[in-house]
């Protein structure tokens, strides 16, 4: 299936804005997270197709990812 | 300190503080150790300072009776990290009721100052009435304890606050200072006047990277009470660090809340400024008065895209392995750093750049750097611009001041320097005041008279209940953003148990990034003050103490007559939702009553009795 992963922050620098993967049906968001070496403790927000989703949730084809870092204050 | 217990909750009284009281009509002085009466002033800040105000009755902000209270919290200038705080608390000239009473208020700052004013021998500074002529005070260690004299300032009149301190520093060795600029001076035209706090770098460097009081005009309070500096002299006395809190500052560096904060090549998300990526998606940062458009405006201010242009520090409080702000300066042709413009702090950035329709990242510092050096609130200012740019937009023909626009740098700069130097009330006595001249309040972004942070207020309806500005008094601002909770009774959980525990830092002396997850009430602080005091208390005794206190605040909000209604977000959020958003709409008016009918049901009966 194809996932488009759409990237922010700090988790742009090495790797890319916005990509079209191939993943496995049944993948969840934590291989995303896994393959692309996201640091965990920077990671704050994951969305799929805009909706707060958790590392567990299984993607679907067609799907988008965004993965964002924390936010704490200012 | 004096501390002659291991249990501050059974034996408060056990533990006294040194407290000087000065009657500056007459300059005379009261030194005690006062027996503290509760783990509240056992733990300081604003914990202790307003149960204080609590006994007063205060119906105008600029009276004689009106006290200046100036304390540390317990681990200020301690072995913690972060442990740099000093509270300035008072009756807000700027933050009051719709009956027209000023409403209690504390501004907290990091910097030096605190821990010089601890190891001085003192922790709370008390002014009541106002000198007839300009002083400053210095406050001086002796082999008898502390030594308090007010001396004439004249000379320092008319001096920006890095100016003001860098005469200072020239005078005094092994000392540091707390200031305020200008507008703090004006204080009849300025109502926004900060505090401005030396640091180890601004010393060092000679550049102004100065720390802020900023929140609810305490600097302008100090330019009524005609006191134009403060010196505190002492020699550095850090505790040793125990392997028990360096374990504890492995685990604040580490740990989730500041790791966004770290600088980037140590692994981290750079400085607060990194919130522009991470709510840029959502279309929730603030641009032109909190009316983001669904543009890419704000990516103008992205890291990656200033970087290009200018030089940029990851830069730390004294001994603050957390570095949580930015220097920006200019680049050298050769690529080496040049002048130093400003620093950037997320919250000053983007109410004196996006919201202001500012997107030139040198400009933004230069605005931030001239609100640093007149010493105003970067949040009240820019809030209160961005209201007079949203007013202009709608009544060309007939525009406030200067006809300023949102991105119009030059006149912007104008508005700036004018209100600094006390020339323009309009901008300086804040948004609601001149809303409320304008009669056009709807986009007013303030609460309860205090200018919101730069969080959408869409984001975050906990701004209601904050009870000393939107961000430092309510941790709620992050939550919908990240969680993406959207029912109501997430919600009175959010405001009424989880997030209104981050006052607590604002107690015990320490910075919010020390642990914002979880707050005070934790094993961490317990380490901490056992570590350097002896004293065993149980995390859940210190939360209990933070809520009281947090009760306590809000008890006063509503004895200095506030009323329910004003608990609510500006009236444009509600009633013109922006569809630019990408959130759940929680702001609507219907989510907003069933919220705060279920948050006053907990809170109402936590409040009584609290104040005789
Ligand atoms: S967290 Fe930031 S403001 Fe606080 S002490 Fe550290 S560097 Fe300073």
């Amino acid at each position: 299936m194809q996932i488009t992963v759409s990237l922010h922050g700090v988790f742009r620098i090495d790797r890319f804005k916005l990509k079209t993967l191939e993943y496995p049906a049944g993948s969840d968001i934590q291989k995303v997270i896994d393959d692309l070496k996201i640091p965990v403790k920077l990671l704050g927000i994951m969305l799929i197709n805009r909706v707060h989703a958790k590392s567990t949730d299984i993607l679907h084809d067609g799907d988008t990812l965004m993965l964002l870092p924390l936010l704490e204050g200012g | 300190m004096k501390i002659q217990t291991t249990d501050p909750v059974t034996h408060p009284e056990q533990i006294l503080y040194r407290r000087c009281t000065i009657d500056l009509k007459n300059g005379k002085q009261k030194m005690e150790d006062v027996p503290c009466q509760n783990l509240e002033d056992v733990l300081g800040g604003f914990g202790r300072s307003f149960q204080l105000l609590a006994e007063r009755n205060i119906s105008r902000a600029y009276s004689a009776e009106n006290p200046l209270i100036i304390n540390t919290g317990l681990l200020t200038g301690s072995s913690a990290m972060t442990g740099l705080r000093t509270y300035f608390s008072s009756y807000s000239p700027i933050k009051g009721s719709k009956a027209g009473l000023p409403a209690a208020m504390w501004s907290a700052g990091s910097g030096k100052f605190g821990c010089k004013f601890k190891w001085a021998g003192l922790d709370e500074l008390i002014f009541e009435n106002r000198s007839e002529k300009p002083v400053y005070v210095l406050i001086k260690e002796t082999i008898d304890g502390p030594e308090i004299t007010l001396k004439p300032a004249e000379h320092l009149l008319g001096l920006s606050t890095h100016k003001k301190i860098m005469t200072l520093h020239k005078e005094y060795d092994d000392a540091h200072f707390a200031v305020i600029g200008q507008a703090g001076e004006n204080w009849q035209n300025v109502t926004m006047g900060s505090v401005a706090l030396s640091t180890v770098n601004q010393l060092k460097s000679g550049d102004d990277k100065l720390r802020f009081a900023g929140r609810g005009g305490m600097g302008s309070i100090m330019g009524h009470k005609n006191i134009i500096a403060l010196v505190a002299q002492s020699t550095d006395k850090h505790p040793p660090i125990t392997k028990e809190v360096k374990e504890v500052h492995k685990q604040v560096i580490t740990g989730g809340g500041s790791a966004r904060l770290q600088p980037i090549k140590r692994g981290g998300g750079g400085g607060t400024w990194a919130a522009y990526d991470v709510m840029q998606p959502f279309h929730a940062v603030p641009v032109n008065n909190y009316r983001p458009q669904g543009n890419n405006l704000a990516e103008k201010l992205f890291r990656e895209n200033v970087e290009k242009d200018y030089d940029i520090q990851s830069a730390a409080c004294y001994r603050c392995g957390i570095t949580c702000h930015n220097y920006i300066s200019e680049k050298n042709p050769d690529g080496s750093r040049g002048d130093f413009i400003a620093k950037f702090d997320y919250e000053p950035l983007n109410l004196l750049s996006t919201n202001i329709g500012i997107h030139d990242p040198g400009q933004a510092g230069r605005l931030i750097h001239l609100c640093d050096n007149y010493g105003m609130d970067a949040i009240s200012l820019g809030v209160t611009i961005s209201y007079a740019l949203s007013y202009n937009e709608r009544h060309p023909e007939n525009p406030l001041f200067n006809g300023a626009t949102f991105g119009d740098y030059e006149k912007i700069r104008e508005l700036i320097i004018l209100s600094g130097e006390g020339k323009l009330p309009g901008i300086g006595k804040g948004s609601r005041h001149l809303s409320e001249l304008m009669g056009e309040t709807d986009y007013a972004y303030h609460i309860k008279g205090l200018e919101i942070a730069a969080y959408l207020p869409e984001t975050n309806p906990g701004y209601c209940w904050a009870i000393a500005g939107g961000h430092m008094s309510m941790g709620s601002y992050g939550t919908l953003i990240r969680e993406g909770l959207s029912d109501v009774d997430s919600w009175v959980k959010v405001i009424t148990e989880d997030k209104l525990h981050i006052v607590g830092f604002d107690m015990v002396g320490l910075c919010k990034f020390f642990d914002i997850t979880q707050g005070i009430g934790t094993d961490k602080i317990a380490t901490c003050l056992k570590s350097d005091f002896n004293l065993e208390i149980e995390p859940e005794k210190i939360k209990a103490a933070v809520r009281r206190a947090f009760l306590l605040g809000l008890a006063l909000e509503l004895r200095q007559g506030y009323t329910k209604a004003e608990y609510c977000l500006p009236a444009e959020v509600t009633e013109k939702p922006n569809p630019h958003i990408n959130l759940p709409n929680i702001s609507n008016p219907e989510f907003m009553a069933e919220l705060a009918e279920k948050v006053w049901e907990v809170f109402d009966k936590e409040l009584e009795g609290l104040i005789p």
